[in-house]
């Protein structure tokens, strides 16, 4: 398949990981704990990652507009939630409901990318930054009638933050749990994202797929064989999209809550992040890639917050690991690869 | 100016072998050669353009006035009075004529100078225009210096972009590369005349150009050159645009491989006024009719729109005109309306357009006719369709590598880490994956190795003579379409301006390729 290379920001992931797992080990904290606690949080995070490939593939860069994609799934737990769906039906309504909504944002998302094309990260950007007080709107104004979802005063405006404890709350990271000893292996989870997984690589096996790897990889050469640029760029920036969809449901039934307002803002970052530690240089990447950087990065995330409370040295841990997810960005930025770009 | 065994490699192969001409004071000392003769690369050298020190720097000795030089960089060669104009257009487009001419050399008011140095002094406009008009007059030119570059026409960019360099009083040597290129027929010969007097005024000039009529005009000597090496030179008297002409293409050994026939058929495709809008390559007004089944070759000076037919005919940029392809007009220059219909582009940039570099030899081969013509795909219907039968189309493209010699470690091999030659025949036999009935190639033999190129000239005459697919070749290696080709059409400015036969002589063609009228009795 490819020849995977270690590289600088790999090296020191791996050597600020294995310095974690030591202290962890020395400060006598409990290492399956934290081992079972991390698989959670692959497939919390790792469908949101695994979101970026299509657009990747398609060379239309970090999907940095990622907020759209993740607004529109916030809205499919909304929806969810307003019905008190509880269970599995609450978590698949929301994901059902989610994938036209994100189809419909995702097609506006990308036919604005074809327009700024090759310049689609900053665009993306500022697409995703001005979705946030548009939908801002959204929560404040729409008609949700719950009012578990709603502000206590007022009644009007859904809150910031809404429980999903009373409705759909960890249902697939409790589906088919199996322990072995003090180890839990969420079955159900893995499986769903064993699933996802699945799909993009048969995703990108066929025909389609394989439009939008050729796309990526050499445009002019597309256009010349005849493939629908515009068309393949819409699909795989729909596809990403419906994808963050997905994700953020994976997310929110995982975390508890449906964080809404600015929230999808502090999400895009650590997906990015996280795709590149895996290996991506910002074109074609791997779903292995996208699998390892998400567990490499959210191990860390996890080792650090109960280090930093034992050391008591707090600010350490927490400045690392945001310098880390930023300058492996713009690691990414610097050393990736000019792609050509004709018209 | 004097040059002896001047050599110079481009990662080894050679570009310019053992050159020696001199250019004395006031004389002017015109070079031809057709393209890749090494004309440029010599300017390159003498100009002290950083490219030849980044690629190994040159060989050989060049003295000037008298001392032996090494030129390392270009403030060097200004320094020692050699002024260059460039054939693309070194102007800034947002400042105005003045500003432009005077760059770098701005009259400064003497007060500022002495406050903040000369480098932060204030511009005195005054005197900057005064003088760039005298420049400007000079050339026989009445503008108003004050207009910005970006609102002139190409004509008159030229005219500001020499008065930029012949604005120097330093200037010892000129070194002009195809000045006259994008003038019209009056202001070329308004600008020898230029030209001609300042060579009077003791300044030497080297002089490239493609125009051998202005050749015999201006010239004092004439030096030929071929393959990087010197052919002939000839003193003001004897110069002849045929024998230079001759000598630019000069004489090869015929490789015939393709024997002569008379294709009497229908057309296969026709192109009325057709225009293609590509910078640098464009299609101006071509009438050209390809007959089912030939070989037809298309050639012309770079520049001069060769290379553009086939991004015209897949819709790689803005066409014109009409095309009549089997009988039915052609609406639109749809890429995948035109491969569905039969026609297939070979891109002469093969990194850049040609194929997938990261994708293995067998995708680049199957990757076309899998997506727009289906082939080699299993289907399960929508959305999955297109799964690829791999059995079914490693069987196929092993059968190509075969066929076609095509080196590699294994089906598998990214094309990114073939040999040149080999990429080519990866294109070639993607486009035989597709079975096209007219295909268009452009320059197929370009940066490859000999044998290579036989080989896959061979591969083409294979392919018009047992699957009967017309193609159309265009290419600057004239000796090449002459062997394969069955009618070989030379165009000037994006036009036809001559379609010869390959057994026409060496002289036909390089008059044709310099767009003179020779003789009057050619076939058309």
């Amino acid at each position: 398949m490819k020849n995977f290379s270690i590289k600088p920001p790999q090296v020191i992931i791996l050597i600020f990981l294995i310095v974690l797992i030591g202290l962890a080990y020395v400060l006598q904290m409990d290492l399956i704990v934290l081992f079972n606690e991390s698989l959670i949080k692959l497939v919390m995070n790792g469908v949101l990652v695994l979101s970026l490939i299509p657009m990747l593939n398609a060379g239309a860069g970090m999907n940095f507009g990622l907020p759209v994609g993740i607004t529109g799934g916030l809205v499919g737990l909304c929806i969810a939630v307003n019905f008190r769906l509880t269970g599995f039906s609450g978590f698949f309504m929301s994901l059902l409901l989610s994938v036209p909504i994100c189809g419909m944002l995702g097609w506006l998302y990308g036919l604005i990318l074809n327009r700024v094309k090759g310049r689609e990260e900053i665009a993306g950007t500022f697409i995703g930054f001005s979705v946030i007080p548009l939908m801002n709107y959204f929560w404040t104004l729409a008609p949700f009638q719950n009012r578990q979802m709603l502000y206590p005063i007022g009644g009007q405006g859904l809150r910031p933050k809404i429980s999903l404890e009373p409705y759909f709350y960890n249902v697939l990271d409790q589906f088919c749990l199996i322990k072995i000893g003090g180890i839990e292996i969420p079955l159900g989870l893995l499986a769903f994202y064993g699933l996802i997984c699945l799909f993009l690589y048969l995703f990108f096996r066929s025909k389609v797929g394989r439009a939008i790897i050729a796309t990526g990889e050499n445009e002019a050469f597309s256009k010349l064989s005849g493939i629908d640029i515009a068309g393949i760029r819409l699909i795989a920036v729909i596809l990403s999209t419906i994808l963050a969809g997905i994700g953020i449901c994976v997310y929110s039934q995982s975390y508890g809550f449906i964080q809404l307002y600015d929230e999808p803002l502090s999400m895009y970052f650590p997906a990015i992040s996280a795709v590149l530690i895996g290996g991506s240089t910002g074109r074609r990447t791997y779903i292995f890639e996208a699998v390892l950087g998400a567990y490499l990065l959210q191990t860390i995330y996890l080792l650090t917050v109960p280090i930093a409370n034992q050391i008591l040295i707090p600010e350490v841990t927490e400045i690392l690991r945001t310098l880390i997810t930023y300058s492996i960005i713009l690691y990414a930025l610097l050393y990736r690869d000019k792609r050509g770009i004709v018209h | 100016m004097e040059i002896k065994n001047l050599s110079k490699r481009y990662n080894g192969i050679p570009a310019l072998t053992n050159i020696s001409l001199s250019v004395k004071a006031g004389e002017i000392h015109g070079i031809v050669g057709a393209n890749g003769s090494g004309k440029s690369t010599l300017l390159n050298i003498l100009s002290g353009s950083p490219l030849i020190r980044e690629t190994g720097g040159y060989h050989g000795e060049i003295s000037f006035a008298g001392n032996r030089v090494n030129l390392k960089n270009c403030a060097e060669a200004i320094r020692m009075g050699i002024g260059m104009v460039h054939q693309e257009f070194a102007l800034l487009p947002d400042l105005t004529i003045a500003e432009n001419i005077k760059l770098s050399r701005e009259h400064t008011h003497k007060f500022t100078d002495r406050l903040f140095g000369p480098k932060y002094s204030f511009i005195d406009r005054k005197r900057n225009d005064e003088s760039a008009a005298r420049i400007l007059q000079k050339l026989r030119l009445h503008l108003d210096v004050d207009v910005k570059i970006i609102n002139l026409s190409t004509n008159t960019r030229q005219f500001v972009e020499i008065a930029r360099v012949i604005d120097r009083t330093d200037l010892k040597l000129l070194l002009l590369d195809e000045p006259t290129a994008v003038l019209s027929r009056d202001d070329g010969l308004n600008l020898i005349a230029v030209f001609r007097e300042m060579a009077q005024n003791g300044l030497g000039i080297l002089f490239i150009s493609h125009r051998l009529e202005e050749m015999q005009q201006i010239c004092d000597r004439v030096t030929v050159f071929r393959d990087g090496a010197i052919v002939s030179s000839y003193e003001q008297g004897e110069i002849s645009i045929k024998n230079l002409a001759r000598d630019m293409i000069g004489h090869t050994v015929h490789k015939a491989t393709a024997p002569k026939r008379e294709i009497k058929a229908r057309p296969a495709i026709s192109f009325q006024q057709f225009s293609v809008k590509m910078p640098g390559e464009e299609i101006n007004g071509l009438d050209l009719t390809v007959f089912e089944g030939e070989i037809l070759g298309l050639t012309s000076l770079s520049g001069h729109g060769k290379l553009a037919l086939g991004y015209g005919v897949m819709g790689m940029y803005p066409t014109g005109g009409e095309v009549i392809y089997e009988n039915k007009k052609i609406d639109r220059m749809d890429a995948k309306a035109n491969i569905l219909n039969g026609i297939y582009v070979l891109p002469d940039d093969r990194q850049a357009l040609g194929m997938l570099p990261e994708h293995s030899l067998a995708d680049n081969i199957i990757f076309t006719g899998n997506q727009i013509k289906n082939l080699f795909s299993i289907n399960f219907g929508r959305p999955f369709s297109g799964f690829i039968d791999r059995k079914k189309a490693d069987a196929h493209v092993h059968q190509l590598v075969r066929n076609f010699e095509i080196k590699c470690a294994s089906l598998k091999q990214k094309s990114k880490e073939l040999s040149g030659g080999n990429q080519q025949k990866v294109c070639i036999a993607r486009a035989l994956t597709l079975n096209p009935k007219l295909l268009i190639v452009a320059e197929p033999t370009r940066g490859i190795d000999i044998s290579a190129k036989e080989k896959i000239l061979q591969m083409l005459l294979d392919i018009n003579r047992k699957n009967h697919t017309t193609i159309v070749i265009a290419s600057s290696e004239l000796d090449e379409l002459k062997r394969v080709c069955d009618r070989i059409a030379v165009m000037v400015d994006g036009k036809i301006f001559k379609i010869l036969l390959p057994d026409a002589s060496e002289t036909e063609f390089g008059l044709a390729l310099a767009g003179e009228e020779g003789t009057k009795n050619e076939e058309f």
